[in-house]
C-alpha cells in the first residue's frame, strides 16, 4: 500500500485477459529481492498501491484473443522478461532483450499501460513487472508466460521463474564458465547460490563466495562454494585482494548478485587481468552508477550485465526444468521456508533478516 | 656510428631525445647505451613515430612519469647486438619493438583469450622488464636516464627485452612497419580480435586519430556496414571517409543533443560496437551510452591521463551491454604483427594515409606540436642516415 509497509491481504477484482494476454491461477510464488527493492521505493518507478511478486508457478485459467500457444489448464511460469520470438533480439542468439513489448518497470500491462486489477471500490491497483504474482489470479502478457513440464513440482518450477534461472543462466549462458575456472560470487542469496550451482555444473574448480552473513558459509558449502570470504573478517585487506590471492591473480569470472555499485566495483577489481569477466546481475538498489577504473579495464577486463542471466525464457526455462527432472540441476536446497498467502509478510521479514533463501508462498496450502 | 659487432658488445654512444621536465621540449643529448644483458637485444632504430600515449606521459608531472627519460615506443629498427640466451633474432634482423611482451610460455601467452603476458606484465614503471634497471645514461655525467614502457625509441640505439621484440623482415618499408609497433596494430586488432566485428555490423568510433582510423579500417576489412566516426575536428571526415568512415558526428554540431542521442537516433537504438580511441573517461561513458541494448559492446582503447573512472549506468549495463578494454587491441605481438605486415604487403591494409608528416630526428619536438594541435596522424621521425639508406635500397 505504501513504500516499505507490510502488504495487506485484500479482495481484488481481476479483469479478463485482453488480446495477447493470459489469466493465470497462481499456485505458489516466492519473494525475490527485486520485489523488496521496488517495495521500498518511494519515487517512480516505485508506485502504490501495487501487487508485487514476479517469481511464481501457476495454471492457465483463461486466454485472450490471439493466444495460440497456451490453453486453459497448462502448467506455466510467468517471467518478468518476455520472449516474442520475432523481434531482432529474439531472433539473435546474442540477446535476450525482447523489444516486443520492451522490458520496463511500469505500473501497467506492457502493451497498453492499463491495469487489470482493482480493489473492492473499483480503484486501480498497479502491476509489477507485468507479473504481479502475489495474487490468487493475475493477468500476464503471453510473451511472458512459459509452459513447463507438468512433472515439475510447483515450488521448484516457481524458482525457475526468476532467481534460480538468473543465477544458473548467468554461469551457463552468459559467462559460459568452463571446467577448471575460478569464480567469485558477491552475495550468497538465492541468485548468488544459483550462480554457484551453475558454476558447479559447468565444472568450475574454485567457487569463492563473499557474504557478510557468516551463516552463509555452511549453506554455501551445500551449493559447491569452495572458499568463503566475510568482508568483516579480512581485516584491512580489501576483498578483491583476498580473491586475487586465492586465485593467484584474480578470478576468471566475478558475479555481483546483490545490487550495490560499490560491490560491482569490488567484483571488477577481483577479476583476472587478461580475460577476467565481471557479470552484473544485481539490480542496483539506489540506481547508482558503477565506477570502473579506466586504466584497469585496458588490461583485458570485461564487464557485462544482463537481465535474467542472459536466458531466453521460453527456450531456456524448459531446458533447466529438464535438467532438474534428470537430477543434473539441484533446486530443492533453495527452498528454506514455506508460508501461505496470509502470512506473506513473514517472507519479507525472513529475507530482510537474511534468514531465508526462498520462502515459498502457497496460495492454497493444500497444493 | 658503430659497425655491427657480434662479439662481446660494448656500450654505444649516440644521440637521444631526452625528456627532462613535464611538457618541456625534448633535449637532444649524447647518451651511453649499455650492451644488452641476457634476454635483451640492442636495436639500431631506423625510424620512430609519436603516439598520443607518449604525449600523455610527456605531460605527466608525477609517477608513473619519471625524469629524465627517453620516451617513444612505436618504432622499427635493425638488431645491432644480442645478449645471452637470445635465439629468436639475430644481428641484422629487422624488428619492431613493442611495449607489450609475449614470452610465449605463461598462461596468458598460451591462451587465445589474452594478450597480456603475465610473466612480463605491462606496467608503467620504468626499468627493463626483468631487472628494473635502465640501460641509458648521459654520456657527459653518467647520470642514469629512465627508459619508457620497455621500448624507449627516441634514441638512435635502444635496448629491448627479447620478449618485446617482433621480427618483421625487410619487405615492408620502415615507415609502415613502424606503425605496426603500436597505433595501427591497436586499432585493427581491436576490430579483429577484441570486438570480432561481423559483416553487416554498425560501428561507432570515438576519436579519429591514428588508432580510431585504424579501427575504421579494421572494421571495414571485417565487413562492417556502417562506421560512424565521432570527432571535434571536421577535417577528420575527409580522411576518415578514405579509411572507411561512412558517417560523421561532430559533438560541436549536435546542438542540444548528446552524441549518444544522435547515434541512437541514427542507428535505431545504438551501435553494435563502440570504440573509444581518445583516452577520456567521459568519452568512454558516452561511447557506452551509444551502444545498443541486447548485445552492444564498448571497447576502450584510449588511456585516460588522469586515470579517471568511467561512470556506467547500472540500469543500462543490465540490458545486455558490455564494456571491455585492451592494450594493443588484443594483439599478441609476435603472432599477429607479422600477419598485419603481410596484409600490408598484400594491400589488404593500407597504411599510406596514416603518415601525414616525415621529419628528421633533430626536429622531433615539432612532431609533439603537430600531434598536440591535432594536425597530424602519424609523423615519422627518421634517425640520421636511415631515410637515405632506405631510399638507396628502393
Amino acid at each position: 500500500m505504501a513504500a516499505g509497509e507490510p502488504l495487506v491481504i485484500e479482495e481484488v477484482v481481476v479483469d479478463p485477459p485482453k488480446a495477447h494476454e493470459v489469466r493465470i491461477k497462481i499456485v505458489c510464488t516466492s519473494l525475490c529481492h527485486s520485489d523488496v527493492t521496488f517495495w521500498r521505493m518511494k519515487d517512480f518507478p516505485g508506485v502504490f498501491p501495487r501487487i508485487f511478486g514476479h517469481e511464481a508457478f501457476g495454471v492457465v485459467e483463461s486466454v485472450g484473443e490471439h493466444v495460440e500457444e497456451l490453453a486453459a489448464g497448462d502448467a506455466v511460469v510467468p517471467t518478468f522478461l518476455g520472449q516474442c520470438s520475432q523481434c531482432v533480439d529474439c531472433r539473435s542468439a546474442r540477446s535476450n532483450m525482447c523489444t516486443n513489448p520492451r522490458f520496463a518497470v511500469r505500473p501497467g500491462m506492457p502493451r497498453d499501460d492499463t491495469t487489470r486489477f482493482s480493489d473492492g471500490e473499483g480503484n486501480p491497483l498497479h502491476h509489477f513487472l507485468g507479473v504481479s504474482s502475489f495474487s490468487e489470479y493475475t493477468v500476464v502478457d503471453v510473451t511472458q508466460v512459459v509452459r513447463v513440464n507438468p512433472a515439475m513440482p510447483p515450488s521448484k518450477a516457481c524458482l525457475l521463474s526468476c532467481g534460480a534461472t538468473t543465477g544458473v543462466g548467468a554461469a551457463w549462458k552468459l559467462a559460459k564458465v568452463e571446467p577448471g575456472s575460478s569464480v567469485a560470487i558477491f552475495g550468497l542469496g538465492a541468485v548468488g547460490l544459483a550462480v554457484a550451482e551453475g558454476a558447479r555444473i559447468c565444472g568450475a574448480s574454485k567457487i569463492i563466495g563473499v557474504d557478510l552473513n557468516p551463516e552463509k558459509l555452511e549453506l554455501g558449502k551445500e551449493f559447491g562454494v569452495t572458499h568463503f570470504i566475510n568482508p568483516k573478517e579480512v581485516g584491512d585487506k580489501p576483498v578483491s585482494q583476498a580473491i586475487i590471492e586465492i586465485t593467484e591473480g584474480g578470478a576468471d569470472y566475478c558475479f555481483e548478485c546483490i545490487g550495490l555499485a560499490a560491490l560491482m566495483n569490488d567484483a571488477f577489481q577481483s577479476s583476472r587481468e587478461g580475460w577476467g569477466k565481471t557479470i552484473i546481475l544485481g539490480v542496483e538498489m539506489h540506481g547508482a552508477p558503477v565506477s570502473l577504473s579506466s586504466r584497469e579495464i585496458l588490461h583485458g577486463k570485461c564487464v557485462m550485465g544482463s537481465l535474467f542471466g542472459g536466458v531466453k525464457p521460453k527456450q531456456d526455462i524448459p531446458v533447466l526444468a529438464d535438467k532438474y527432472l534428470n537430477k543434473e540441476l539441484q533446486l530443492d536446497k533453495f527452498i528454506t521456508h514455506e508460508v501461505d498467502l496470509e502470512n506473506i509478510n513473514e517472507a519479507f521479514d525472513l529475507l530482510l533478516q537474511g534468514k531465508s533463501l526462498r520462502c515459498t508462498i502457497w496460495m492454497d496450502k493444500d497444493q | 656510428m658503430e659497425h655491427m659487432n657480434t662479439a662481446r658488445p660494448r656500450p654505444i654512444r649516440c644521440k637521444a631525445a631526452v625528456s627532462k621536465a613535464a611538457g618541456q621540449p625534448l633535449e637532444m643529448e649524447e647518451v651511453e647505451v649499455a650492451p644488452p644483458r641476457a634476454h635483451e637485444v640492442r636495436i639500431k632504430i631506423l625510424c620512430t613515430s609519436l603516439c598520443h600515449t607518449d604525449l600523455t606521459f610527456w605531460r605527466m608531472k608525477d609517477f608513473p612519469a619519471m625524469y629524465p627519460s627517453i620516451l617513444g615506443h612505436e618504432a622499427v629498427g635493425v638488431v645491432e647486438s644480442v645478449g645471452d640466451h637470445v635465439e629468436e633474432v639475430a644481428v641484422g634482423d629487422t624488428v619492431v619493438p613493442v611495449f607489450l611482451a609475449q614470452c610465449g610460455e605463461c598462461a596468458d601467452c598460451l591462451s587465445a583469450r589474452s594478450n597480456i603476458c603475465s610473466a612480463l606484465p605491462p606496467n608503467a614503471a620504468t626499468g627493463m622488464p626483468r631487472d628494473g634497471t635502465t640501460r641509458f645514461s648521459l654520456a657527459a655525467t653518467g647520470e642514469p636516464v629512465h627508459n619508457f614502457i620497455a621500448v624507449s625509441s627516441f634514441a638512435e640505439y635502444t635496448v629491448v627485452d627479447v620478449a618485446h621484440v617482433v621480427k618483421v623482415g625487410a619487405a615492408l618499408p620502415p615507415e609502415k612497419a613502424c606503425l605496426l609497433s603500436c597505433g595501427v596494430a591497436t586499432g585493427v586488432g581491436a576490430a579483429w580480435k577484441v570486438a570480432a566485428v561481423e559483416a553487416g555490423s554498425t560501428v561507432a568510433v570515438f576519436g579519429l586519430g591514428a588508432v580510431g582510423l585504424a579501427v575504421a579500417q579494421g572494421s571495414k576489412m571485417r565487413g562492417a556496414k556502417r562506421i560512424i566516426g565521432v570527432d571535434l575536428n571536421p577535417d577528420k571526415f575527409d580522411i576518415g571517409k578514405r579509411m572507411g568512415i561512412t558517417e560523421f558526428v561532430n559533438p560541436n554540431d549536435s546542438g542540444d543533443k548528446t552524441v549518444s542521442e544522435v547515434i541512437k537516433e541514427m542507428t535505431a537504438g545504438g551501435a553494435d560496437y563502440c570504440f573509444e580511441c581518445v583516452g577520456s573517461a567521459p568519452v568512454m561513458a558516452e561511447a557506452f551510452r551509444s551502444s545498443r541494448m541486447g548485445w552492444g559492446k564498448t571497447i576502450v582503447l584510449g588511456m585516460d591521463g588522469n586515470a579517471a573512472p568511467i561512470s556506467i549506468s547500472s540500469i543500462d549495463i543490465m540490458r545486455g551491454r558490455s564494456v571491455v578494454g585492451s592494450l594493443l587491441g588484443g594483439i599478441k605481438p609476435k603472432d599477429d604483427i607479422p600477419v598485419l605486415a603481410q596484409k600490408c604487403l598484400d594491400k589488404e591494409l593500407e597504411l599510406d594515409e596514416f603518415i601525414t608528416h616525415q621529419i628528421g630526428f633533430h626536429e622531433i619536438n615539432s612532431a609533439f606540436q603537430l600531434l598536440a594541435q591535432g594536425k597530424s596522424l602519424r609523423c615519422i621521425i627518421w634517425m640520421p642516415g636511415a631515410k637515405e639508406m632506405e631510399e638507396n635500397a628502393a
